[in-house]
Formats: structure tokens, C-alpha cells, sequence
């Protein structure tokens, strides 16, 4: 047996029934699901009757409990199943929740909630502030340990393919951290300024957000912080490791090339890139016109490479894969992308007024493009070369640019729809389920069209299903359609048959799988010859830029482990939560205030002349709005600040749930109660009227560590004069399906009553009650000196508020005791005495032999008179308010009672009621 | 005067002590106001300091290691820790120091935070002085610590109860099932208290007889229980864990008494009932009847048919509630808590018996508290008739001319309309007033609350504990309360009985006050004072002198400063330790005065 007893709950009732029985000498295992142990008593501000600080007389219990030699607790931990055993011990799961925090070195010393992006609502402090997705507890909490609030992996995160952490750049931008949120970029590429332009944005079609008034401005955002920091800032601002004597040679200067040589470098390897062209950076200096991404971007991002010591190497083609690797390299990548246009065997596709697409790109990229003034400019092929070659050709002043495209409709095509549609708005023509036969000599070529073949080449097909991309295999429709023209007369055709991977390098010593893809397995980008890895398209097919990049990181994580003589089988390189649901997250937020959604301002004009980039960035403001329109879905947003400034080092993203099975002699269940939500009672207004609040609110206001200095209402902030009470709110009360009282909301109203006149000494307090409850030993003195001090109670049931216009609230009430008129009143702030609701949770505790439970879900006690906390299950015994409505001395004594027969079942004697059970 | 030698004669040198200094920065919340480099440097050269160092939290599991292997490593014979206040970490760093091999009364803890800190928050170089002195002052006092041990006593696995009502039956069994042997004491020739005297009980309807008469089969079946009657307990001597007690046990033959040792003792002597004045509400008229007196009634009556008073027919019942409870000023202030339910529970059992007997209520609140509600409803379900009296115009109760009795009450409900209930019985619904027991109060030196209750040591979180250790106080004699919430109260005392008992042993803090025997000259002053009664008389070498019982001592220090030949110590705090400690502070502290009185005025 590995303990005694386990204690299920550490509130009052927990704390008391652990301490007696390690008292005792019995070893004690308590479960708590939060953070600290102290239950709802840690909470409150004071205590009836003797007005002792909870904290004072609490806190002392938490310690007590903590340190005691015979209790291991387990905080943050929750019992999933428990079940008895023939020899009537008890086989008990625990599920110990991934805290993210390592406890034995976080200190508490709270730099981790300073830090957090992300605020939440407070349970601690019934609602009425947020706290951080970071979070201690409370200020006194036992242990007073740190944890992150992780519902799962954001859906924006989970989304990227870069591995780039959205959700924490927009949780970032939202507190006005910007640098951060651009460094956060950068812990996974240098191309930030790029992705925030170029990007296709998976992340917002994951956005929860979406799925209200419209996504958050995930790429724009990122665009934002990335232009922030090249006006603002010198030098990316990053540290690498220290030299590990490695070199890595990577072959292209593509978005995948550059990423894995930005990862390796900081990891501390020497990184040479080799690239063919004249210029870094692939096709996003050679690819995509400026007006979509200005070269300046680029080459801001690139430079990023040059802090960490990268050398790019131009002009410098590699023929030789064996040879470079034995020039002195590591290891060596094969990034080169799809690089190679496709074969076009069109007649007369040779003739000296047809370019190829991606020549005509890197020309005008480089500014050496001849001027097409006047110009018919006929573009064959429907991907996004055809569609930014049309564009750059009106920009070159072309008096038409006609797009001949296979596809049958815009959402076939094999380029983004967006793409599309602003080059149809610029003035493309864009001519479908076409296709270009022959192209007549001449300098003014006829190109004879005929309509598209249903076998007509499927353009780029997204990966692994994922959907981020146009896909276009709705192109190859069955029955191909008409085309619309039978010939076209151009000047200039540019021809754009497709981008494919050069196989050529790498055929004989890696192979070549299909797609024409290097032969790399798929996870750790490893070729057969093991020093020789690929990424990006090299490694895909043709793929995105996003894609490339998160392609690069993942070479250069496994590279890394691969010089550093780790294994690469089975290793994660995101180790990722489940991705939170959108119907998750909008069941937790109670209400969504509506906001614009903030989106990008595109100025599109018919022939564009100049090669301005075309999207206005984010101002501030709208960076602002649009990052505070994030619904936080995985809670906590991994921008990781935390993670970088906890002075322990403590905290552990990779921590996950931990299952521990142990078998203990008796069980406890002291799971406590929950509070009656006040919105089942519509008439009260409560979640309607900001000035109207619960009592647990109210205890929190006037606790020592209460969120707001003082006593206001939440509405607009004022210190209210007149507070009325309203009891038995959700009790004795059979329209809410509850006809019992809850015993305690009397006194503790009472207890309000009396610190509010402390407080505010010149408030009026009036309590609307049916029968005052002082049953108790002080408590009706207590009440009488409530009453002595000023308080008002009248009898008689509250029909209904409603809000005035200034947030004061008129209460319609019964007047029994001035002859039962119907009366109404106004008051600042209502408090409402909310009442015990069992908790539930514990009919999930038993599998086989179910807890007995009374027709109110309190759990059941069979023979309540002599053998107070006894269940129906022998061994297992209740203490506190999970068997019904007590106070906090019910509840000390109803534990003791528990904790005596616990013992008793331990030393095999039974009283009479447990031997009849057995 | 004599010269004295110095108690601590044969010690070494207080300078050549080994003591390690931590300053806590408490991440910012010292450092961010104190200096504590300079607190540091200052303590490094202190005499018998052997390590200074400042940790980022010394409260840290790290830093915790780091402490037990520095003291382990450096031979550390001493531990200072400027920190917080030492209610929050004493025992934390206590316990550092037993897992480090090393004595844990030779820590001190000095709180700079609370003290320093966060007092001075304006002020860093008039804190940072301040924290000097406050270390030095520990430093000092740790020189001159002693190695003091718990103090460990075995106890009696023995408990007395007394009274013989349900509590007291009840814990009885409770003691015994956990393997504490049980011996109760009730003074009356009979068991089972006022729930022997009834039947049916709320809210099961099990009959008080019946669980009296469950309880005292078990009682038998246990060998480890012995029940006295007619007995009393006369005498009780020693101290927690170890009492001896003497028992009067009333036989036909005379007194016997008897002696026993127990380790404590749970007080269950219950309550009585309230008697109400003659004329109260028409008491002392026929047909106007107590509570129990009701009880009693139903008791008696058929199990279906008719009621009846007096070998008359009752046709009609008022209940008047409060009686005897909520009385105001100068009565009973306080609630009784049960009777409401009681009296509604009552109700139910006339209406069981003859439905057509008409029922009122005259209340003024009704606390039917948590579950009871449910009895509550019942009863106006079944027919019973509730009316609200103002605190201050209670009914009244006079005969009626033609026969029976009228009840005139002004119901609040029905908007204040005065109402002649005819009835053929009125129930004063009479709570619970405080058992006449004084020589037992006095034996057991039981506080008594101003209701007349005896009183716990905290009536919210240790409600069946006395301050007198070893003494729990369980059910009505604590204060009113129903069967079931009593029979809980009892069973809480059997709990912290065996959380006293069950190891074997009890340890106690050493830091008590120490009588030196060549010192004292006997004058008796410091009994006089010490409220624990710790300090007796005692021949040593054939005088009489003081002496402390260490066991019942709190080291509350009271009787030190009273000893006229300075004979007494505390243990942990000892003239001279506090003496040292003064004294560093004070020669601390002068420079920073002298200091601020050069400084420019701004």
C-alpha cells in the first residue's frame, strides 16, 4: 500500500482531514486540481463570527499541511478514477497536469506573470480581474509555484507550417511588444519582413476569430513588427551558441537555403551558402515583383544572416555533391528549390518573342527588363508566375496583358485566388480552359488557342491535405469546355509552363523519389548518403515559401543533431498540445464584444505604372485593434517571454500530464461545492448589469489581497453609498430546482455587511432577506451587532431590477414587515448572496461501485446521525460541503468526524453502519 | 553578592562559532531597497561569521540544497537567514538545518523585509544600515544559541469521557475503534442524555431510545470501553498526554473512588433545557407546554389516532418559537439552533398521527437551515400554518373564557393583522441554556463564553480544542446544536484525541523558561504569574525552590522578568542572547543617526 488515505480536495475540509490523520501517524496523499492548496477559505476576506483575516488563520493551515511529513501533496493534479479492490483497498489514478513550470526550480518569484502576453479571467478573484496565462495562484498561495495555462496548441500555430508562433507575436503586439514579437519571428527564420508580406497566412484560416466577425491580421501583423524593427533597429539582435566546430554547406539562398543557415549559425555552426545567381535570395528576389515584395525587405531580412556570421557565397554553383562535402563540410544541404521551369513543346515556342516567365521576372526584378510600352503581351500558364508576369508586363507599360489559362474558372487556378483577383483588378485579362496550340512566327505572333485538354497538367497540389494553397485539380473536369478564343495576336509571349526541382545535382548520390523530389525522408530530411540532407521544394515538389522556411528549420534542427551524433528517428521537432477547438474557445468566453476586423488596405489601379509595393502596412492603431481582437484559444500564447526571463530557468514547454497509480487504504472525499450562477436568475441581472455582483465577488473586493484598492462597483468604477443584499439568490428556490438553503449566505452577508460599514463608513447597507439564518454559536449576536452598527434588514422576497440610466439599480421588493407593499428602491451596487450548488465532479471519482449520491447530487450519507461522513462505499468517507451546505466550522467538525472512522476502518474496526455495508 | 559562574563556562568561544549568513534579495522585494552586497560585505568579517552570501530566494528548493551542503561542507554550527518574517519561513529553514545534520534552534531568522524593507522603501541607505544591525543582532544572538532539543513524552493511549449522552457514547466507540481505550463517566444512574429520553428524530426518524440503545450494544461488544454511572469526576492531576484523574463513582454502598491515567479528556456533558419563567407566554397554564414536554406527548401517543392532553382531545396546536432564545439584552442573546427544526419535525409527527389537528406557527425567523428547508416545506405542505411576530410584539397567551387558550399575535405576513388563534395547546418552543456544572468547570479550568457555553480555542478552525491542552469540549455544552451536529463534534474530539495520543509520544518546543537552582532563592513570585501554571515548588538540596514544568510551559517568558535573582532563563532566547542581540543593534544603528544629522536638509 503506498498510502494510507488519499484526501481528495484541499480545501478546508482536505487540509483538516490530512493534517489529523498524518497527525495521527498515517500517510496522507492529497490531490488538489489548482495550483495551491486552500480551497475557497484562502479566498474569502474574513470569517464569521470572529471577523478573523482568512489569509491569517488559513495560511497557516496551507503551511502546515505542505510541510507535513506525512502528506505528500500533489497540486495541479487531478484524480481520474478510483476503484476498490477485493481486499478493500483502493487502486487510485492521478493525473499530475502538465504545469510547464519545473516546480523544484521555479522560486515564485512571479517574473513569469509580469512577463505573460495574455490575460485571462481571474478564478482566484471570482472574475473580477484577469490574471496571466502565467500564474501564481494567488499572493499566498501553498506552494507558491508558478504555472502556464495551456488549453492547447493555438490553431494559428498549429496552422504554420514555418513553426512560427502566431499566437505569441499578436499576444506580443497587443501589449505594445514589438521588438519581442519580432524576435519571436526570428527564432524561427530571418525572412520576417518577407513572410509578412509573402506569406498565404494559414494561421488566419485558423483563427477562431474567423469564425465571428473576421480573423485577426496574423501576416499583416507580422509585416508590422518586422517594418518596426528595420526602421527602429540595428542588427537582428540575436545571440548564437558558442562555436561548435562544424561547418554545414547549403546549396541555394531561397527562403529554405537562408532559414536552415539562420537556425545551424545559431546553434553555433560555421554555415556557407552556395548560390548559383549573382544575388541571395532565391525567388524572392528573382520571383516575386516588388510591387508585392520590395527588394529592400528582402535584402533587410537577408542581412539578418550577416550578424551571425553566415557567408554566401555567389555565383558559385555546386555540380558536385561528394566533392563540396569533401571541401572541408559537415554536412551539407540541398535547398535549391524548383528552380527549373518546365519543358514547354508548344510549335514555335522557340521564336525570339517568347520569354520565359521566370527570365522575365528576374530581369525586371534586377531592373534589365526592356520596356513593352504599347505592347500585347500574351501570357501562357495560370500559376503565380503567369499571374506576376502579366502584372510586371503592365507595369512595363504592355497596352494589354491576356492570361491564357487552362484552368476553367479563377478557382482553378493554380496561382492564389488573390493573386488572381488583383491582377484581374489591374487589368489582366485572364482567358480559361484554354490552352496555346502553336505560336506563329513573326514579331506579332498569332498563338492558335484551342480548348484546354481534361488531361490538362494539374498545377501544385498542396501537402499532407493541408489546404493552405489554391489547389487546382478542379481544372481536370470531366468534359473539358469551349475555349473562348480560337487565336490570340501577341507581341510579346511569356511563357509560364510550371516550376519544377532540378534533379540533376543530387540524382546520383541521393536518388530521386517521386514529384522529382530529392529522396530525403520526410521527417528528418536525411538523404541515404547520411551527411546530405535536403530542404524546402528540393525536398517537397513545389511547394510555398511558408512551407520552404519550415522546411529549412526542420533541416537544420536535424542537421544539428546529426553533427552533434544524436538520433534523429523519433525526434519532434514541434512538440506540439492538441489544437484547441474554435467551439472550445467560444464556449469559454462568456461574451464577444464585436469588433471591425482589421484587414489590409490593397490599392489596386487599372495599369499600374510603377512598382510601389501596392499593400498599405498596419498603423499602430490597427495593429493594436487587430491583435486585440485574438481570442488566445490555447490560453497561453507561447510567445515565450517567460521562457526567456524566469531567472530559475524554469520553465518547461515540453512538460505533459503525468499518470501515477498507487494504492491506498481509505479515501476522503472533501471536493467542496460550487456557487449558484447567478444568470439562471434572469430578474437579478446579473452577467447584464455590471453593478450587480455576487457575494464571492463582493469577499474578494474587501479581501487584504483584492484586485482594486477598494470597495467600487464594477461598472463604472464608483465607490458605491447605498449596497443592497439579496439572499437566498439560487436558494430555497424550487424555479432554480433548488429548495434547500445553503446555511452560510445569511452569516456571510452579514460578515459583508459589517466590513462594508468598516470600509465605508458612510454607506448604507440593507439586506433583503426571508429568514435570517443565525444558527450558530455567536451568530445571532453577530447579526444583533450588524444591526447595532447600522445595517437594514428587511424582509421580503426581491421580485426583479433594472438598470437606470447612470448604472444605479432599481430593486422591486416585498415590504413585510411595513405592511407587504410592494416597494422600489434604488441602489448602487447589488450584491447577490449566492448559494452552495453541489460539485459534480465527484461522480466521475468511482468507476465500478458509484458513490452514492442524495437527490440533490450531495454525496449521500446512509447513516448521517451516528456515523456522520460515512458513504455508501465502505473505506470511503466525506468531509465538508460535498455532502451538503456547511460553514467553515460545519465543515472542520464534519472532518474530524470523518477523519475518526477513517482511522477506525484503518486499525480494521468498523462501527456498526460500515460492518452492515460490508 | 556572590560571584556567579557562567552557566556557559565550559562552552567554546562564541567567536569561534561557525555561522552561515544568507541575505535573500526575496527577488526584488528586499533588494530592490536594501543594498545587500553592502549587508554582505558588512557581515563578512563578523566574528564566528564563516559564510555571507546573498541568494535571489533563499526560500528556493535550490538554494535549500545549497544551504545543507554548505553546512555539511563548512562544518556550519549556526544559520542566519535575513529574509521575511520568520512566521512565514522559520520552520522552513529549522528543517534545513535537521536535514543538514545540524542543530535546528541554532537558526535565526532576522526579517529585513517586513522590518526593513518594506518599511523604509525611500530610504535605501537608512535600510541597508538597518538590515546591518538587524543581522548582526542575529548573528549575535546565534553565538550564544544552545543545542536544544524537543521534548519528547510518551502518552497514555487512554481517554475519559465525560457524560454518557449520544456525543459522548458516541466518541467513546470512536476512541475504541482506533485503539484508544475509552472510559465514560455520566453522572446521572442512566445513559443517553436527553436523545435516551425520545423517540422519533429528525431528519431520519430514527428513534433517540434506539440509537442510545444501539449504541450501548456496540458499547458492550468492545472490551476496550468501560461506562461508570452515577459517577463524577473529582480530581485531575499532571498534564497533557498525562493525566491522572479520580473518579467518585455514587454506589448504594458509599462512595468509591477511583484513579486512572489518560492522555485526554472530552468534556460532554450537554445542556439543559430551558425553564421557562412562570407566566412566560402563559406558562404554568394548563394546556401551555414545553418542548420536551411535547416531545414527550407525541411520544406517548397512538401511532395513527388521536392526540391527546391531559385526557382531553387536542384538536389545535400554536407554537410560540424563541422561547427562551433571541432574548436580547440581558436574556439568552443567543440562537439555540435546533428548536425550529425541532418544533417543524414535531409538527409532522402530530400531523402523522391525527392530520385534522389544526397547527400554528408563530415565529420570527425560521432556521430551518441546509436540508432541513426540506422539513420546512413539508410541514406547510402537510397543512401547518406559519405566522411572522415582530421582534418586539411577541403573542400572547391568555385562557379563553368558554375553554382552551387564545393565542393573540400580530402576523406580519398577512400585512400586520392581529390574529386570536383559539388552540387547545400552545408549545413554547423552548431552545437550550448552558448545564450548572461548576465544579467540574473549576476542576477542569474550562473557559466559559457570556452565553454560559463552555468555549473552544478558536471557534472557527479548532472547535473541539479547550487551551487547556488535552481538554476537548464536544456537543451542547460547547453550544446549542442538534443530536447529529453534537454526535460530529464528538467524533471531532476523538480525531484530535488520537492526533494527540496515537503516536505514543508527543514532542513539545524546547523553548521554555529554565529555573537555575543555585540561582533561585525560592520566593515563589514567579508562580503567581505564569498562566499555565507550569511553575511549582519543588526541595532541591534541601531547600525549596521553582520549578518549570517543561511539558505545560508555552515559554511565553512572562516569569523571567518578575525573578528578583535573575534565575530564570528562557531557552532560545536567554538573557544574554537577547542582551548580545540588543546591543549589536544598538552600536548598529548609532553611526546612520550621526549620519543623518550631517546630512543637508532639502
Amino acid at each position: 500500500m503506498d498510502y494510507d488515505v488519499l484526501v481528495v480536495g484541499s480545501g478546508i475540509g482536505g487540509m483538516e482531514s490530512s493534517i489529523k490523520l498524518a497527525d495521527m501517524g498515517y500517510q496522507v496523499l492529497l490531490v488538489e486540481k489548482e495550483a495551491s492548496v486552500g480551497g475557497r477559505m484562502i479566498l474569502l476576506s474574513k470569517v464569521f463570527p470572529t471577523l478573523d483575516c482568512a489569509s491569517c488563520i488559513s495560511g497557516p493551515k496551507m503551511s502546515t499541511t505542505i510541510n507535513h511529513p506525512n502528506i505528500k501533496t500533489l497540486a495541479y493534479s487531478e484524480v481520474e478514477q478510483i476503484s476498490r479492490n477485493a481486499d478493500g483497498r483502493f487502486n487510485v489514478r492521478v493525473r499530475e497536469k502538465a504545469k510547464f513550470v519545473d516546480w523544484a526550480a521555479c522560486t515564485g518569484c512571479d517574473v513569469c506573470q509580469k512577463e505573460c502576453s495574455v490575460a485571462v479571467p481571474d478564478q482566484f478573484n471570482a472574475e473580477l480581474a484577469p490574471r496571466r496565462a502565467a500564474y501564481i495562484a494567488f499572493p499566498q498561495a501553498v506552494p507558491k509555484k508558478a504555472v502556464l495555462d495551456r488549453a492547447g496548441t493555438s490553431p494559428c500555430i498549429a496552422a504554420c507550417p514555418a513553426g512560427i508562433k502566431a499566437h505569441g507575436y499578436v499576444s506580443l503586439t497587443r501589449t505594445g511588444k514589438y521588438e519581442e514579437a519580432f524576435q519571436l519571428n526570428l527564432d524561427a527564420t530571418p525572412l520576417v519582413g518577407t513572410l509578412g508580406r509573402s506569406c498565404y497566412a494559414p494561421c488566419e484560416n485558423g483563427c477562431t476569430r474567423g469564425q465571428v466577425e473576421g480573423t485577426v491580421p496574423i501576416r499583416m501583423i507580422k509585416r508590422f513588427v518586422a517594418d518596426r524593427h528595420y526602421a527602429e533597429a540595428d542588427g537582428p539582435g540575436v545571440e548564437a551558441a558558442a562555436p561548435t566546430g562544424k561547418s554545414v554547406a547549403i546549396i541555394g539562398s531561397g527562403p529554405a537555403g537562408v532559414t536552415a543557415a539562420w537556425q545551424l549559425a545559431r546553434q553555433g555552426h560555421k554555415v556557407t551558402i552556395h548560390e548559383a545567381k549573382a544575388t541571395a535570395g532565391g525567388h524572392l528576389r528573382h520571383g516575386i515583383p516588388a510591387f508585392r515584395l520590395p527588394k529592400d525587405v528582402v535584402e533587410a531580412d537577408l542581412a539578418n544572416l550577416d550578424a551571425l556570421g553566415v557567408e554566401i557565397i555567389c555565383n558559385s554553383p555546386v555540380t558536385d555533391l561528394q566533392a563540396l562535402k569533401d571541401s572541408g563540410y559537415d554536412a551539407v544541404i540541398v535547398a535549391t528549390g524548383a528552380s527549373r521551369e518546365a519543358a514547354w513543346s508548344v510549335p514555335g515556342a522557340d521564336g525570339a518573342n517568347v520569354v520565359s516567365g521566370l527570365a522575365f521576372l528576374k530581369d525586371a526584378a534586377a531592373s534589365q527588363a526592356d520596356r513593352l510600352d504599347g505592347k500585347r503581351v500574351v501570357v501562357v500558364g495560370g500559376d503565380v508566375v503567369a499571374m506576376n508576369a502579366a502584372r510586371t508586363a503592365l507595369r512595363l507599360g504592355a497596352s494589354e496583358a491576356t492570361v491564357v489559362a487552362e484552368a476553367a474558372k479563377p478557382g482553378a487556378l493554380a496561382c492564389n485566388e488573390v493573386e488572381y483577383t488583383e491582377a484581374a483588378a489591374e487589368g489582366v485579362k485572364v482567358i480559361f480552359a484554354t490552352a496555346v496550340a502553336e505560336i506563329g512566327a513573326g514579331s506579332a505572333a498569332t498563338l492558335r488557342c484551342v480548348p484546354a485538354s481534361a488531361n490538362a497538367p494539374a498545377a501544385t497540389e498542396g501537402e499532407d491535405g493541408d489546404s493552405d494553397e489554391t489547389a487546382t485539380d478542379a481544372s481536370a473536369a470531366p468534359s473539358a469546355p469551349a475555349s473562348a478564343v480560337s487565336s490570340l495576336e501577341a507581341d510579346v509571349v511569356i511563357s509560364c509552363p510550371g516550376l519544377e526541382v532540378d534533379e540533376t545535382l543530387f540524382a546520383e548520390l541521393a536518388g530521386v523519389g517521386n514529384k522529382t523530389r530529392i529522396a530525403a525522408n520526410r521527417r528528418s530530411l536525411q538523404t541515404k548518403a547520411k551527411w546530405l540532407f535536403a530542404a524546402g521544394d528540393a525536398a517537397s515538389g513545389l511547394s510555398t515559401i511558408t512551407r520552404a522556411v519550415g522546411s529549412g528549420r526542420r533541416a537544420a534542427h536535424m542537421v544539428d543533431r546529426f553533427l552533434a551524433g544524436k538520433t534523429l528517428d523519433g525526434f519532434e521537432l514541434d512538440s506540439k498540445l492538441s489544437t484547441t477547438k474554435h467551439r472550445e474557445v467560444l464556449g469559454r468566453h462568456n461574451q464577444i464584444t464585436h469588433r471591425d476586423p482589421v484587414t489590409g488596405q490593397v490599392s489596386l489601379v487599372t495599369k499600374p505604372t510603377d512598382f510601389a509595393e501596392i499593400e498599405a502596412p498596419l498603423t499602430e492603431d490597427q495593429a493594436h485593434t487587430g491583435s486585440g481582437a485574438c481570442l488566445d484559444c490555447g490560453v497561453c500564447s507561447e510567445c515565450q517571454e517567460c521562457a526567456k526571463k524566469c531567472p530559475a530557468f524554469a520553465i518547461d514547454m515540453s512538460q505533459r500530464d503525468k499518470l501515477t497509480d498507487v494504492e491506498v487504504g481509505a479515501v476522503v472525499v472533501s471536493t467542496g461545492h460550487k456557487l449558484f450562477a447567478a444568470d439562471l436568475k434572469p430578474e437579478y441581472g446579473f452577467g447584464t448589469y455590471p453593478n450587480v455582483i455576487t457575494a464571492m465577488q463582493m469577499d474578494r473586493l474587501l479581501a487584504p489581497t483584492r484586485p482594486f484598492n477598494t470597495v467600487l462597483r464594477p461598472g463604472d468604477g464608483k465607490v458605491p453609498d447605498r449596497i443592497a443584499y439579496i439572499s437566498c439568490t439560487g436558494s430555497r428556490d424550487k424555479t432554480v430546482g433548488n429548495p434547500l438553503c445553503s446555511k452560510f449566505c445569511c452569516m456571510y452577508s452579514i460578515k459583508q455587511n459589517q466590513l462594508i460599514m468598516g470600509a465605508l463608513p458612510l454607506a448604507d447597507v440593507t439586506m433583503h432577506y426571508m429568514d435570517m439564518r443565525a444558527a450558530g454559536k455567536r451568530y445571532e449576536e453577530f447579526y444583533t451587532q450588524a444591526q447595532d452598527m447600522g445595517a437594514q434588514y428587511i424582509k421580503g422576497r426581491v421580485a426583479k431590477i433594472t438598470e437606470e440610466p447612470n448604472g444605479d439599480l432599481l430593486v422591486r421588493y416585498e415590504d413585510i414587515d411595513n405592511g407587504g407593499g410592494i416597494v422600489e428602491a434604488s441602489y448602487d451596487l447589488v450584491v447577490l448572496a449566492v448559494g452552495i450548488q453541489p460539485n459534480r465532479d465527484v461522480e466521475k471519482l468511482f468507476g465500478d461501485t458509484p458513490l452514492g449520491l442524495d437527490e440533490y447530487y450531495y454525496v449521500a450519507e446512509p447513516s448521517a446521525e451516528l456515523s456522520p461522513g460515512q458513504t455508501n462505499i465502505p473505506g470511503v468517507f466525506v468531509a465538508g460541503t460535498s455532502a451538503g451546505a456547511k460553514d467553515i466550522v460545519d465543515t472542520i467538525l464534519h472532518a474530524g468526524a470523518a477523519v475518526a472512522q477513517v482511522a477506525a476502518h484503518l486499525e480494521h474496526h468498523h462501527f456498526a453502519a460500515e460492518e452492515a455495508l460490508v | 553578592m556572590t560571584e556567579q559562574k557562567p552557566a556557559e563556562e565550559a562552552k567554546a568561544n562564541p567567536e569561534d562559532r561557525r555561522i552561515g549568513v544568507y541575505i535573500c534579495h526575496c527577488g526584488g522585494n528586499i533588494s530592490d531597497y536594501v543594498d545587500v552586497e553592502a549587508v554582505r560585505d558588512a557581515l563578512v568579517d563578523e566574528p564566528g561569521v564563516v559564510v555571507s552570501t546573498t541568494e535571489l530566494f533563499a526560500c528556493s528548493d535550490g538554494t535549500q540544497h545549497d544551504m545543507i551542503d554548505a553546512i555539511k561542507a563548512k562544518g556550519l554550527d549556526g544559520l542566519v537567514v535575513a529574509s521575511c518574517s520568520p512566521k512565514l519561513h522559520q520552520v522552513t529553514f529549522r528543517n534545513v538545518a535537521n536535514r543538514a545534520g545540524m542543530n535546528p534552534y541554532a537558526y535565526t531568522q532576522a526579517n529585513v523585509r517586513e522590518q526593513a524593507s518594506w518599511a523604509h522603501q525611500h530610504d535605501r541607505a537608512g535600510a541597508t544600515e538597518k538590515v546591518i544591525g538587524l543581522v548582526r543582532s542575529a548573528v549575535a544572538k546565534t553565538r550564544l544559541s544552545d543545542e536544544l532539543h524537543p521534548l519528547r513524552f510518551d502518552t497514555v493511549q487512554r481517554s475519559l469521557v465525560v457524560g454518557g449522552g449520544i456525543t459522548g457514547l458516541r466518541a467513546a466507540i470512536g476512541l475504541a475503534d482506533i485503539g484508544l481505550e475509552a472510559v465514560v463517566v455520566e453522572k446521572a444512574p442512566e445513559v443517553g442524555g436527553w436523545m435516551g429520553r425520545f423517540g422519533a428524530s429528525f431528519p431520519s426518524e430514527a428513534s433517540g431510545k434506539d440509537q442510545i440503545a444501539s449504541l450501548m450494544a456496540q458499547i458492550k461488544d468492545r472490551r476496550d470501553i468501560t461506562v461508570y454511572t452515577s459517577a463524577e469526576l473529582t480530581s485531575k492531576a499532571g498534564t497533557f498526554g498525562n493525566y491522572t484523574v479520580g473518579i467518585t463513582l455514587h454506589r448504594d454502598g458509599g462512595d468509591k473512588e477511583l484513579s486512572l491515567d489518560v492522555g485526554s479528556i472530552v468534556v460532554a456533558t450537554g445542556f439543559d433545557s430551558y425553564n421557562p419563567d412562570d407566566g412566560e407566554y402563559g406558562y404554568g397554564m394548563d394546556g401551555v407546554v414545553t418542548l420536551p414536554e411535547f416531545k414527550e406527548l407525541i411520544d406517548t401517543a397512538p401511532a395513527v389516532g388521536k392526540l391527546s392532553y391531559q385526557g382531553r382531545p387536542v384538536r389545535s396546536v400554536a407554537y410560540i418559537y424563541c422561547v427562551g432564545s433571541r432574548q436580547g439584552a440581558g436574556g439568552n442573546e443567543y440562537c439555540s439552533k435546533f428548536c425550529c427544526t425541532s418544533a417543524i419535525h414535531s409538527s409532522l409527527l402530530v400531523n402523522k398521527i391525527d392530520p385534522s389537528i389544526r397547527q400554528f406557527h408563530l415565529y420570527r425567523d425560521i432556521r430551518a437551515y441546509g436540508k432541513f428547508e426540506l422539513e420546512y416545506g413539508a410541514s406547510r405542505g402537510a397543512g401547518s400554518t406559519y405566522l411572522k411576530f415582530a421582534d418586539d410584539a411577541p403573542p400572547t397567551v391568555e385562557k379563553l373564557p368558554k375553554g382552551g387558550l387564545g393565542v393573540t399575535v400580530t402576523d406580519l405576513l398577512t400585512a400586520s393583522r392581529e390574529v386570536i388563534l383559539p388552540v387547545d395547546l400552545v408549545v413554547l418552543v423552548t431552545g437550550m441554556v448552558p448545564r450548572q456544572n461548576k465544579s467540574l468547570i473549576d476542576l477542569l479550568k474550562l473557559p466559559v463564553g457570556t452565553d454560559g457555553f463552555f468555549n473552544e480555542i478558536h471557534p472557527k478552525l479548532r472547535p473541539v480544542e479547550t487551551v487547556v491542552d488535552g481538554v476537548m469540549i464536544a456537543g451542547c455544552c460547547q453550544a446549542p446544536r442538534t443530536a447529529a451536529e453534537s454526535v460530529q463534534a464528538g467524533l471531532a474530539a476523538v480525531a484530535q484525541s488520537a492526533a494527540l495520543l496515537k503516536k505514543g509520544y508527543a514532542e513539545l518546543e524546547p523553548l521554555v523558561a529554565k529555573i537555575d537552582p543555585d540561582k533561585c532563592v525560592g520566593s515563589g513570585e514567579c508562580l503567581s504569574v505564569c498562566p499555565y501554571e507550569s511553575i511549582t515548588m519543588i526541595e532541591w538540596d534541601g531547600r525549596q525552590i521553582a520549578s518549570v514544568d517543561p511539558s505545560t510551559c508555552k515559554g511565553c517568558g512572562g516569569c523571567v522578568p518578575l525573578c528578583g535573582v535573575d534565575a530564570i532563563d528562557l531557552l532560545g532566547y536567554t538573557d544574554a542572547q537577547m542582551r548580545s542581540a540588543i546591543e549589536e543593534l544598538i552600536s548598529a544603528e548609532a553611526p546612520t543617526k550621526a549620519e543623518a544629522v550631517k546630512e543637508p536638509v532639502s
